[in-house]
């Protein structure tokens, strides 16, 4: 489906259909790639990944004045992660956040990662810092996203704190690995049942709160992060989509397409949703909001839900549309 | 059971029915053109759904609750559901309104409960400040699942698992931190999303009734007469409270505390929990025994 079909279905993409109606989901950014500054290939790897967001690692080496070397080297790494028409960003350690941002913030990045975060401060030290680097390096003001890496028991505990801490806010990601670490728990997926199916579903549910979203992926390949048939991982991001999450980190290039195709309405359910629209359109002529399809209550919400669904599937489309506008730019 | 007050084979039929509660609807189910005479509607609409006994609930639209409220809060209602409710100021605004509508009206001051509904994201992580916001009686607290939540969560409803967990979960035991009734947090799976099936009925009532839940709602009268009979006491389970009271009765006059009855532990707790399921059973009793004379008294007239 290609966005001409989509905006044909639903004309008023851009119309808002209520007060205040947010972004849902507040960004598409379904596959997001860490790769390293260092890695020799980094352009080519982003480039040929399609993944909506690259994350940067940037590695303190030794024997080098890290800040320096990191100064001289991120501007050239983010204009190569963004080749393939990706967000970046740039991930900074709590514990060392003030000096890594010093050195990694530069125009080109989306916003910064910070993991190891335990308390609310930790934002707001760090958006007090993004304020002042977005002035002395020509960024707009406000413009730099803070997202989070869960990974703590801290950061669960006080989430809908952090997630409140500063309108920089955008994002949790849910790192299973090194919060099972954190909370003593096997790292390896051993159970029946997912362990961490609560805290996935309170960061889910507080990150829409303050209109942000969540990132992960269901249990067992969230925490195991196995390089899977593409069937197993296709399932694994329905089951997490469904959980609300709006995208995943991918461990695994393998992954992108999937999280790209699977963290967005699908062909099938726009088409249903247009057919929502029409059957509750038809039920408001004759008077009546609630009306059935299949044994289904149609009813304002689920109306309204059609409406918002068809518009987050015109989003995607244009977002590949944008990548792939960048790839011919790049292949030219 | 939801009623719309507009459509007339709805709101005549509903007394007959057997619902414990009927809601009169002024949101979701009225079309915006409907909404000025549903509200017209709702004091004949009292009359009419409460003849066979039920109680009386009427959910307003948030974004017209200084409209509504004057239609709604009539003798006769017992709950005003103030959906998608998410900050203190919702719930003082419309406690505010009801108050200064009680006085008017004659109604005791407070005797009109409020239940907000919690059906967004923002609603949920707001819970206990909701939860305290006002001097007036919430007598129950469920939802923060449900349609609006699947849309602020941007999900697909009816997945074969718990969409819900933490949200749902979390406005639970805000409500019986502050000793209010919680009525959510069970999951029972219907990959159909089909409203109508009694047998899904009877596997919710079933799931809610062994946690301890005593309420649920329906959108079809379907629903009715499973959520009815599964959510009531059984025989089986008032035999075995007065079976396990009469033998903790004897321990403590034997000065012991815990026994055995049947290969199972009788203490203190079990004691309790024998109490409130005859406390439950006396409630269904009577609630029963009032609808059956209110329905007798209702088919006289009309016949």
């Amino acid at each position: 489906m290609n966005t001409q079909t989509l905006q044909a279905m639903q004309p008023d993409v851009e119309k808002p259909l209520f007060v205040g109606e947010k972004p849902m989901p507040k960004y598409i950014r379904r596959s997001v790639l860490a790769l390293s500054i260092d890695d020799a290939q980094l352009g080519e790897k982003a480039y040929a990944s399609w993944a909506d967001a690259i994350i940067l690692d940037c590695a303190k080496h030794p024997g080098r004045d890290w800040q320096a070397d990191l100064k001289a080297r991120v501007p050239a790494a983010i204009q190569a992660a963004a080749r393939g028409g990706a967000e970046v960003f740039v991930r900074v350690n709590r514990d060392s956040a003030a000096a890594e941002l010093e050195a990694v913030v530069f125009s080109g990045i989306a916003g910064v990662v910070l993991k190891g975060v335990t308390a609310p401060e930790d934002i707001t030290a760090a958006a007090e810092q993004l304020d002042a680097l977005e002035v002395s390096r020509g960024i707009a003001h406000g413009a730099l996203e803070i997202d989070v890496e869960v990974d703590t028991a801290g950061a669960v505990w006080h989430s809908l704190a952090i997630a409140r801490a500063s309108e920089r806010f955008g994002v949790f990601y849910v790192n299973e690995a090194a919060l099972c670490q954190n909370l003593g728990m096997q790292s390896t997926p051993t159970l029946a049942f997912d362990p961490l199916e609560y805290i996935k579903s309170q960061l889910i549910t507080v990150a829409t709160s303050v209109g942000g979203q969540a990132m992960g992926m269901s249990y067992p390949l969230g925490l195991a992060q196995d390089n899977a048939d593409e069937a197993i991982v296709k399932k694994a991001v329905r089951l997490a989509r469904d959980t609300g999450f709006k995208g995943s980190m991918c461990p695994h290039a393998a992954w992108i397409k999937v999280c790209n195709e699977g963290f967005r309405p699908t062909a099938e359910e726009a088409a249903y949703y247009v057919k929502v629209i029409e059957v509750f359109a038809e039920g408001i002529k004759r008077g009546m909001a609630s009306v059935p399809i299949d044994g289904k209550m149609i009813d304002v919400p689920v109306d309204l839900r059609a409406k918002l669904y068809l518009k987050w599937a015109n989003r995607a489309q244009v977002r590949d549309d944008a990548k792939a506008r960048a790839h011919e730019r790049q292949g030219n | 059971m939801f009623v719309t007050p507009t459509n007339p084979r709805f709101i005549d039929k509903a007394w007959t029915r057997g619902g414990d509660v009927y809601i009169l609807d002024i949101e979701d189910s009225i079309a915006p053109a409907e909404k000025e005479r549903c509200r017209t509607l709702i004091r004949e609409s009292i009359q009419k759904a409460n003849k066979g006994g039920a109680s009386i609930y009427v959910r307003i639209n948030k974004p017209f609750v200084d409209a509504d409220l004057p239609y709604a809060v009539w003798p006769g209602v017992d709950r005003i559901m103030l959906p998608k409710t998410e900050s203190a100021d919702d719930l003082r605004h419309a406690h505010d309104i009801i108050t200064r509508l009680e006085k008017e009206r004659g109604i005791p001051v407070g005797s009109i409960e409020l239940y907000p509904m919690i059906e967004s994201t923002l609603g949920a992580v707001n819970i206990h400040e909701l939860l305290t916001a006002v001097p007036r009686k919430l007598s129950s607290m469920g939802g923060a699942g449900g349609y609006d939540m699947a849309m602020n969560l941007g999900i697909e409803m009816f997945a074969s698992f718990d969409q819900y967990a933490w949200p749902v979960a979390y406005v639970a035991l805000a409500a019986l931190s502050l000793d209010i009734e919680a009525t959510g947090g069970v999951f029972v799976p219907n990959t159909s999303g089909r409203v109508d099936q009694g047998d899904q009925a009877a596997k919710q009532a079933a799931a809610l009734h062994a946690a301890g839940v005593h309420h649920s709602g329906a959108l079809h009268p379907n629903f009715i007469q499973p959520l009815v009979q599964g959510l009531s006491a059984t025989a089986d389970e008032v035999a075995w409270a007065h079976k396990v009271i009469a033998e903790f009765d004897k321990l403590t006059d034997a000065g012991e505390s815990v026994g055995m009855l049947d290969g199972k532990v009788v203490d203190k707790y079990e004691y309790d929990s024998a109490l409130r399921t005859l406390e439950w059973a006396a409630a269904c009793a009577a609630k029963d025994a009032y609808k059956a004379r209110a329905m007798s008294r209702a088919q006289q007239a009309s016949a």
